[in-house]
């Protein structure tokens, strides 16, 4: 006995080995497809010159949902995450193909703004990133620069809101002007996710937004998610299953730049339908 | 039948972790059901000593539930099983609580066994309690079997067969009533029977309890307080 089946779906390829999966059977396991959905990705395919990252990707995302996407180094979920704000576009030797619409308009459509759909769709990356600027300056940078306030006493507003709901205000309210990089690897974090929410995003996109902190600074990160999730759209990559099991509603397993699997994260976590995903959540490879 | 692999991780000492657990239930599995033969010895065949045996030697039985639990536990501190991994933690650490209460059972009839030593006279109702004793030993052996194989056809034939002791120890216990009042001086003895009948009763229920964690191992879905009829429909495509 050399594999793990679950008779759930038959028709699902069930290799023991990770290297034989069949590129033109492989279908999607799980509600990757939904009625109702924030973004919606259809057969997405993302090229790194010759080279193809991503395969055939169908996936929806509902409004104010927190979705984690996991799965091995080079999987793909972060070339995926970064299709969503078209971050990929800097990369010169990078293509896509498919579509990716989100309230309903293509992001790749030609009249869309990248940097208007960057406010709209915001990220946070693995190492924190402030501006070699004040602490009130890196939140201020997004209003400022998109327009959104008329006066200071609007900016200052959305700067202490913004820091508040990133659950860094009371910890940096007295010193506003110093520089953001003097903060903590937690602290630099959420400054950054409040850098982020001022714009007023309706998705923040997080890789691994808590690998590089102490389990501390990830409990309040964590807390975090939970709480910005009543507002905000979620997609988050982490490495860590635990994580992932603990902040999301929904996981979707990535595998060889191909969506295996998407579920109930608590369906995924203990019962997971395909057996690459099962085999890489009880820690077989990967 | 499912096949589950335990091994294979990428951690071999996760694999040794897991598999110990499952040695020891089955360790554990051996030594009850030797407990509930025995005591069934003990009280057919008025054996006293046996019987005193079988109450000393329930100790054993519960140290191992204490030493699996304890197992489990360093697995979810240290390892943060996942999927089928969780699964079968989970269903140790709830068949060993079973298994111990049927090794509680197999303890009170040996206890009964050595009370009733005393009277070396068997009525007819003893064959009647065999029986059942009987039947108890198969659908432990059975639920026993199907754990270590990871059979959840098995286990769901096992589980459906507790009926059957039910159905014996309803009959066991009209014919003792109808004993108790024909001659109310037995009324004591007859009433020990009674319990040791009522204790192999309860070790169907344990081991129908152990049939339904192998299920939810297998088939990842938890099948307690649901109908035979509903958990063959849902999980079972084979009509017997």
């Amino acid at each position: 006995m050399n594999s793990l089946t679950s008779d759930a779906n038959p028709s699902i390829n069930r290799s023991p080995s990770m290297l034989d999966l069949n590129v033109d059977s492989h279908v999607t396991v799980g509600d990757n497809v939904l009625d109702e959905a924030k973004v919606r990705v259809r057969n997405l395919d993302v090229f790194y010159g010759d080279k193809q990252a991503i395969h055939d990707i169908n996936l929806d995302i509902r409004e104010r949902e927190v979705i984690a996407l996991i799965g091995p180094s080079g999987c793909g979920k972060s070339t995926f995450l970064r299709c969503l704000n078209r971050m990929n576009d800097t990369i010169d030797i990078c293509r896509m193909t498919g579509d990716i619409e989100l309230d309903g308009e293509n992001i790749y459509a030609n009249r869309q703004d990248a940097v208007l759909l960057r406010a709209r769709v915001g990220m946070v990356f693995q190492k924190a990133n402030p501006f070699p600027k004040s602490i009130y300056d890196n939140v201020a940078y997004g209003p400022r620069i998109h327009g959104l306030t008329r006066n200071k006493p609007e900016l200052d507003e959305i700067v202490e809101k913004s820091l508040t709901r990133a659950g860094l205000f009371e910890e940096v309210k007295d010193r506003l002007d110093s520089p953001g990089t003097g903060l903590s690897g937690g602290q630099q974090q959420r400054l950054c996710i409040a850098r982020c929410i001022a714009v007023q995003p309706e998705i923040i996109l997080m890789d691994e937004p808590a690998s590089a902190l102490d389990p501390i600074a990830t409990t309040i990160i964590e807390g975090l998610i939970h709480e910005l999730s009543e507002k905000y759209t979620i997609v988050i990559v982490t490495h860590s299953m635990q994580q992932a099991a603990r902040v999301s509603r929904r996981t979707a397993y990535f595998h060889m730049g191909r969506l295996i699997e998407v579920g109930d994260t608590n369906a995924i976590f203990t019962n997971p339908l395909h057996d690459l995903t099962e085999k890489y959540i009880t820690g077989r490879f990967g | 039948m499912e096949h589950m692999d335990f091994g294979r991780h990428t951690s071999r000492e996760f694999n040794q972790d897991l598999e110990n657990i499952r040695n020891m239930v089955l360790e554990m599995g051996g030594l009850v059901e030797q407990q509930v033969g025995d005591a069934m010895i003990a009280l057919l065949q008025s054996n006293s000593e046996l019987g005193q045996q079988v109450e000393d030697r329930d100790v054993e039985v519960n140290a191992l539930e204490v030493k699996i639990d304890e197992a489990c536990t360093q697995i979810i501190a240290k390892r943060q099983p996942a999927a089928s991994d969780l699964r079968l933690v989970m269903a140790v650490v709830k068949t060993i609580t079973d298994l111990e209460r049927i090794g509680d059972e197999a303890e009170k009839i040996g206890h009964l066994a050595i009370k009733l030593a005393t009277d070396t006279h068997r009525p007819e109702y003893y064959r009647h309690l065999e029986l059942v004793g009987q039947m108890a030993k198969t659908i432990l052996g059975n639920a026993l079997d199907a754990f270590a194989r990871l059979d959840a056809q098995a286990a769901f034939d096992t589980a459906k067969s507790d009926r059957k002791i039910d159905d014996e120890f309803e009959t066991l216990s009209r014919v003792l009533i109808t004993h108790m009042m024909e001659d109310n001086r037995e009324i004591k003895n007859v009433l020990r029977v009674s319990w040791c009948a009522r204790s192999l009763e309860r070790i169907g229920d344990h081991s129908k309890n152990i049939c339904e964690y192998v299920i939810y191992l297998v088939k990842g879905k938890d099948v307690r307080h649901i109908s035979l009829k509903k958990i063959r429909k849902q999980f079972f495509n084979n009509p017997k």
